[in-house]
């Protein structure tokens, strides 16, 4: 379960972003802010490593003390970043990936919404509700 | 199964729709066929996002625009465009011998004046496809003989 | 080519979803260029019918549907052939009239609507209203003139989409119909 979970434009703006604790809300925007500039090696390395899989799903972006920081990055250049807590570690890459599966699909359906403008910040109550679900509850 | 019939009639309706409002406004249809190519722009944007939700990265611009003349054609045009050519500098001429939505015009020479109005939604299709994966561009069209159309695209470098 | 073209089986579905786009972006369109919701529901329903009075054509060429014998056929041959040859979708037919002259069709999912998302300014927008005007237009074609409207939509929060067809007339096959 996730602590904080961000959407991108390919512009590097933040289309979407969520987070447990509010107190934390600012550290939680840096922590994704930084993750942009791995996000963006990650890509740039694309075809010259061997047997490259050029897959959308990024992997661990890099842990920190506290968090462990998830990349996803669509055909479309908008990145996905999940947050979770180090302590979390039950947790596997395969949930992971599942994870932002679904984001990826909720996110698809945000953009073939007739009324969305691609580029403004999403604010589809179907987006939030799949969002909601991979939240960690708290309180 | 879905059939490809009413997204024709909707599309002439469109057509209709479009060239009709503009009518007194301003005689030129120049802003009618912006009007259409916009809306196309949109449904590109959707369409090519589904699409590519399941395929590996795209490697570089050539990859991307085999993958708008293969599957994304495929999906809209039931057929593959039959030509793709490019000078390696950014503009790439992408055939199709057979358009779709130009098969239930005549071929006479009096239609020909009204082919931009049914082209101009597929420009923008194309545009907003491309824009959606990062590639600026700017995509024309022109028909000589038909139903084959020539649809010019010219990336626009930043 | 490095790509693999796995995406064949796709293209039927992709096909009814540039349909859906394609609507999506004519009702926005008109969203933008109409003052009210009413009007956009009208304009809605008159392209409809357009599309309806030359859908008919192709359809009957394509399903090889004979004369209907009364109302029922109609409403089954609607739910069961039309909806899924062209949208893929089998509506239930229900709540018929005791006298047999009004049903339902109920949408479990409606296509058009797929991935709309209304937004509160639109709150009278019959989004699907083209359905409408095609059942209309489509039915006047073979002499019958009905009323068709959404009773019930989804996207405004309702558990089904429901559209009710009221049988009025038979037109007479001499009297001009639509339009010429």
């Amino acid at each position: 379960m996730a602590v904080c979970i961000a959407v991108i434009a390919k512009e590097n703006y933040p289309l979407y972003i969520r987070s447990v604790a509010t107190q934390n809300e600012l550290k939680f925007h840096y922590t994704v802010h930084t993750s942009l500039d791995v996000v963006e090696e990650k890509i740039s390395s694309v075809g010259k490593a061997l047997g490259d899989q050029r897959e959308l799903y990024l992997g661990l972006l890099y842990p920190t003390e506290d968090y462990k920081v998830y990349g996803y990055v669509t055909n479309s250049k908008v990145k996905f970043v999940i947050v979770v807590d180090s302590s979390n570690t039950s947790l596997r890459d395969n949930e992971i990936r599942s994870m932002f599966r679904k984001l990826h699909n909720s996110f698809t359906d945000v953009m073939c919404n007739p009324f969305y403008n691609p580029g403004d910040p999403i604010q589809s109550k179907a987006f939030n509700g799949v969002v909601s679900g991979m939240m960690v509850q708290t309180g | 199964m879905a059939h490809e019939a009413p997204f024709q009639l909707l599309h002439s309706e469109l057509i209709h729709y479009i060239c009709k409002t503009a009518d007194g406004a301003d005689s030129e249809n120049g802003r009618s066929v912006t009007k259409l190519e916009n809306m196309g722009f949109r449904v590109g944007q959707g369409l090519i996002e589904r699409l590519t939700k399941d395929t590996a990265r795209f490697k570089d611009e050539l990859d991307v625009m085999k993958f708008i003349c293969k599957d994304f054609w495929t999906c809209v045009f039931k057929k593959q465009i039959d030509n793709l050519r490019t000078n390696h500098q950014g503009i790439y001429v992408l055939q199709d011998n057979k358009f779709l939505l130009l098969c239930h015009m005549s071929a006479g020479k009096q239609y020909l004046e009204h082919a931009p109005k049914y082209l101009a939604f597929t420009c923008g299709l194309v545009r907003g496809a491309l824009s959606n994966m990062g590639v600026k561009s700017i995509v024309t069209a022109e028909v000589s003989v038909m139903p084959a159309c020539k649809f010019q695209v010219m990336i626009q470098k930043l | 080519m490095s790509r693999q073209s796995n995406r064949t089986t796709d293209s039927k579905k992709m096909n009814s979803e540039l349909f859906t786009l394609t609507y999506g972006a004519l009702v926005t369109q008109l969203c933008k260029d109409y003052e009210n919701d009413e009007e956009v529901n009208k304009q809605l329903d008159k392209m409809g019918y357009n599309i309806g009075v030359r859908l008919i054509e192709d359809f009957l060429a394509r399903s090889s549907v004979g004369r209907c014998q009364d109302f029922r056929e109609t409403a089954d041959v609607i739910a069961k052939v039309a909806f899924k040859m062209y949208l893929g979708v089998t509506p239930s037919v229900t709540n018929w009239s005791p006298a047999g002259d009004e049903f339902s069709l109920i949408l479990e999912n409606n296509p058009l609507a797929d991935f709309v998302e209304l937004p509160d300014n639109h709150s009278t927008l019959v989004y699907s209203n083209l359905l409408c005007g095609a059942l209309r237009g489509a039915l006047e074609m073979v002499q019958m003139a009905v009323d068709v409207k959404f009773a019930q939509d989804t996207l405004r929060g309702d558990g089904v989409t429901e559209i009710r067809m009221k049988f009025i007339k038979r037109i007479e096959e001499n009297l001009p119909a639509g339009d010429e």
